[in-house]
Order: C-alpha cells, then structure tokens, then sequence
C-alpha cells in the first residue's frame, strides 16, 4: 500500500522595512513588518526622525515666539495647531479676544480644515493606487486655498497669523469675497472627489472593510479626530466643548459605521461640506468692521502662575496644548497632545492580519503629519 | 491684573469645589487620600503616587464618571518639589474633564504604568520616560520613543539638561573633533 509521504514545510515570517523615506510614509517614518507571505503578522513602528524638541525650545523663549513652533509642528493646518496654543496663553493670562478676530479665526481654522483635508485625499488616492490623478485635483482645490491664506497671513504655510488676543492684523478689505470665491472652487473639488472616488468600485473594494478598528478600541487608544468618528464615536470638540463661536452655527457631526478605511475617508469628504457650510454661516454673522486686538495689550505678555489644557479640534484629531506657567514671560512647560501620535498608535492593531498593500493603505487612512508625532 | 488673578488661583479651591465634579469624583476615590484643586478650565486632583493607578482604574470605571478617554499624559518638572506625572482624563459619555496629578520626589522617579488602565498611555509613557527620566514599572515595552534608542542617559525636558547638550552628545559619538581639538 502506497501512502503519502508526510512532506512538513518550514515556514518563516520574512521582516520588511518600510521607510523611513519612502512615499507612502507622508514623510520620515519607518516600520517594520513581519511577513508570513503577503499577510503583515505583526508591525513595529519607529518614530523620531523628525523630533525637534519644539517642547524644549518653547521653554527657552517669550510666549509669543512661540506661534511659530506650533505651525512647524503641524503644517498642514497650522492655523489650528496656532489657535490652540494662543488660546491656552489667553486661558492664562485672561485676555479677552474681540468677537470679530474670533469670526475670522473659525474661518481660517475651518478652510484650513478643508485643505488638510484636499492634501488627505490626494495623499490617500496615491496610496489605493490611483497614481497622480486625485493629487492633481486635490492641487485645485488646496491651492486655492492656500493662495487666499498667503493674502490673509503672508505666508503659504508657516502662517504665524494668531497673536494671543487676538490677529497679527487685519484680513484684506475684500476678504469675505475671497473666502467666497475659494469655497466655490473647494465645493467644485469635494464634488469631483465624489464622484471619483466614493462609488468608483475599485477604490471600494480596495477599501472597504480593511483595518477595521471598533469603538471600544478606538477609545482605549485614545484616537481622535475623522478616524475615531469613523469608527461610530462622536467625538468632536468643536461641538462637546464649544470654543470660539462654534455653538452659535449650525452644522452635524459625521459618524461612520464600520470604522474601516472606506468609512475614514467618506467621513473626511463630509466633514468637508460640514466646513463649507460653517464658513457660510460665519461669512453672515461676522461683522464688517471691528476691532481685531483688545484695546490695551501689554508689551510683553506675563503669565499668572498656573496651569491650563486647551484642546481643539484639528483636521486630524484633537490638538491639546498642555501650558504649565510658574509666572514670568516664559512657559515652565509645554506638552503638545499631538492627535496623530494617539492615532498611530493603534495602526499596528489595525493593520494585523492585512495584506502588505493594504498596510500602507490603513496608514494612508489615518493622515499623519509626521512632525506633529514627534514635535 | 498680574496681581488679581494670582490672588484668585491661591484663595478660590476650597469653596469653588462644590460646583465642579469634585463631589463624584471624591466618592469614587474613598480610601485614597485625594485632593482636588479647581484649575482654570478643569479640575486637578492630587493623588498620591503609590495609589495613582488605583484611583484612575476606579475613575475608569466608576458608572456615573467613567473616564475612558485618555486625553494626555506628561510630566512636569518642577526642580527641587520633585516632578508631577500628569494625567488628563475625559469621559466620552459624560463629557466630564479631570486632570489627576502625582508628585515623585527626586530621589525615586517612578510609576506604576497606567497601559493596563489605557492602552494609549503606551506611547506616551515612553515618551514621559525618555524626557523626563521617569520609570514606569511594568511597562510591556520600555524602549525609546522618539530619541535614538541607546540614549538613555540623556532626558532633555528636565530643567537642569541646558539646550545645546544633546548637540555635543550626538557630536561626540559620530567622531567630530572635540572643541579646542
């Protein structure tokens, strides 16, 4: 009688190193994936490359100077990781910002939302593997925007606009018809991503169900932001905490289902229309003509001795500024709560059990900005 | 106004309590010697640092606060009174803030960690330990985070590493000449 041999194969998990410069990384990060054929067993990040000690450096100087590390820490929406930080000195020293400045903050802060979120989904296209076409009109969109923020602040990026009180200066005379004009061509770009991507069947079923995290997880991590909210948490500062004059618009906070890529990236693309009609409601409700500073702002800005935590909600979470002050013109410390770090915490959770390509898709789905990780 | 408001952090706690969530929290931490303090946007509590993991478990999971979310965790160096490990807590549900607060003297920087409490406490726990010099015990992975993995001697947010050291460090150990060399 014949029998089969018993042939007993020796498998090995093979280590691929991602990065840490490697496109799909949105910049300096690298991780380390354990292979058992195309499926990721386990994944260990590594983080660092882009740590400046902004924390440290904030220590060593007057609080106004320290604005400009906060836009180095996150620079694709530095207007909100600024609106964070002057508002924890404003917590401290008791300023009083005028209604008008506060009007025109939520809307740099809310356009500053939707081109985060254009550079996420260009980003994010190239990473599914729809090379270059959603980059180039994610461009419209974002440069629209940009071109309007370089108008308003002087600066494409590193925008150093908000002063603790209030604005450097005044917007331009026409600023409300150039915030128009831009929202006309972002609405334009959310419809073309729409139609794109939403219901193009590729990108679904590249997308769906993959890197799934539930609620409970997604809360234990401490994620925030569209990536918590996909997951069926509605968790948005802007509306638990109301700050600036977010409780006097009407707008819905979006909440996925499956707390999968597709839900993240559908979660973003309404977030965006929510923006739009924010900054509608904002351009009716500011005032033409006002004051952008408090009357009497000292010289030099001295704190009380204290402490505070200011939290915002930043197009990728919530970006918390922890202010420690033991009196005196300088911060005793200063933690920056990056979202991003919180988030890309549970990326190895998310990604376990997935393929190699959808790895870096569920990367892509978390939109890191690598220096705000490490700061 | 420098001088008013100092007054107003120094005298108000003991009164202003009442209307914040001390009460709740108070009840949910009996047997540990807690005291809290009204800050200026949340409520701090002092926990002592044998019982900190303790009293965040039972604010955890206390039905009425239910603190699940962890928002942030750091520490503070305050030289001479030791260091501060700072927790800030937020409850999804409730919508309620706290921040718990243990002080380490400088003789024994360490903690028990808080990762069973919060798996997010991970990651920022070997930051906290990496800059501040602070041990977690029990801390399932206790490695660097974003320094260079062999530099464990060096914690750059306690106020008495100057800025400009890690430079010379890091200068030293790629082989650059030393200075006057």
């Amino acid at each position: 009688m014949v029998t089969e041999p018993a042939y007993e194969f020796e498998t090995q998990d093979i280590l691929l190193n991602v990065g840490p410069q490697h496109p799909s990384t949105h910049g300096v990060f690298r991780m380390v994936l354990s292979v058992d054929g195309e499926v990721v067993r386990d994944l260990v990040p590594h983080i660092g490359y882009l740590h400046r000690g902004a924390e440290k450096l904030c220590e060593t100087m007057d609080y106004r100077q320290g604005i400009g590390f906060m836009d180095r820490t996150e620079y694709l929406a530095a207007f909100n990781a600024e609106l964070s930080y002057v508002m924890a000195v404003e917590a401290l020293t008791d300023i009083e910002v005028p209604e008008r400045a506060q009007w025109i903050r939520m809307i740099l802060c809310e356009l500053n939302r939707l081109s985060s979120h254009f550079m996420f989904m260009g980003a994010f296209g190239i990473d599914v593997g729809v090379f270059a076409t959603p980059f180039i009109y994610a461009w419209i969109g974002r440069e629209a925007l940009i071109d309007l923020f370089e108008e308003v602040s002087g600066d494409r990026m590193m925008f150093a606009y908000f002063r603790p009180g209030g604005l450097a200066w005044d917007v331009p005379r026409n600023f409300k018809q150039r915030v128009n004009e831009a929202l006309v061509v972002a609405e334009q770009g959310i419809k073309d991503f729409d139609t794109m991507l939403t219901e193009n069947e590729i990108f679904v079923a590249r997308t769906t169900g993959v890197g799934k995290i539930s609620a409970a997880e997604a809360i234990d991590w401490g994620m925030s932001g569209p990536s918590i909210r996909a997951s069926g948490v509605p968790l948005d500062v802007r509306r638990d905490e109301p700050y600036l004059m977010y409780d006097q618009v009407e707008w819905d906070v979006i909440v996925g289902e499956n707390g999968d890529v597709y839900d993240r990236y559908y979660c973003r693309l309404l977030e965006m229309r929510e923006s739009v009609k924010i900054i509608r409601q904002c351009l009716e409700k500011m005032p033409d003509t006002g004051p952008i500073m408090p009357e009497k702002m000292p010289r030099m800005l001295r704190t009380a001795p204290g402490e505070v935590y200011v939290r915002t909600e930043a197009p990728r979470g919530e970006y918390g500024v922890y202010l420690v002050s033991k009196g005196g013109n300088r911060p005793h410390r200063l933690k920056v709560r990056s979202a991003c770090l919180a988030n890309l915490q549970a990326l190895r959770d998310m990604s376990v059990g997935q393929y190699v390509a959808d790895a870096i898709v569920v990367l892509g789905s978390i939109d890191i900005v690598l220096s705000e990780v490490d700061r | 106004m420098t001088n008013e408001s100092t007054d107003q952090t120094e005298t108000a706690p003991e009164d202003d309590l009442s209307s914040t969530i001390w009460p709740q929290v108070d009840r949910a931490l009996a047997g540990i010697t807690a005291r809290g303090e009204a800050g200026r946007i949340d409520l701090i509590v002092h926990v002592p640092r044998d019982e900190v993991i303790d009293a965040l478990r039972r604010l955890k999971t206390d039905e009425t606060l239910s603190f699940d979310y962890l928002r942030s965790l750091t520490a503070v160096d305050n030289e001479d009174e030791g260091m501060d490990v700072v927790y800030h807590l937020y409850s999804t549900t409730t919508r309620h803030n706290v921040t718990v607060k243990a002080t380490l003297p400088n003789e024994d920087l360490s903690l028990d960690t808080a990762t069973p409490v919060w798996k997010g406490a991970n990651w920022l726990e070997r930051e906290t330990a990496e800059m501040f010099g602070i041990r977690f015990h029990g801390h399932p992975d206790p490695r660097n985070l974003l320094m260079p993995e062999d530099m464990t001697d060096v914690f750059p947010l306690r106020k008495s590493h100057p800025l400009a050291e890690i430079e010379i460090l890091q200068g030293e150990g790629m082989g650059y000449p030393e200075e006057g060399a």
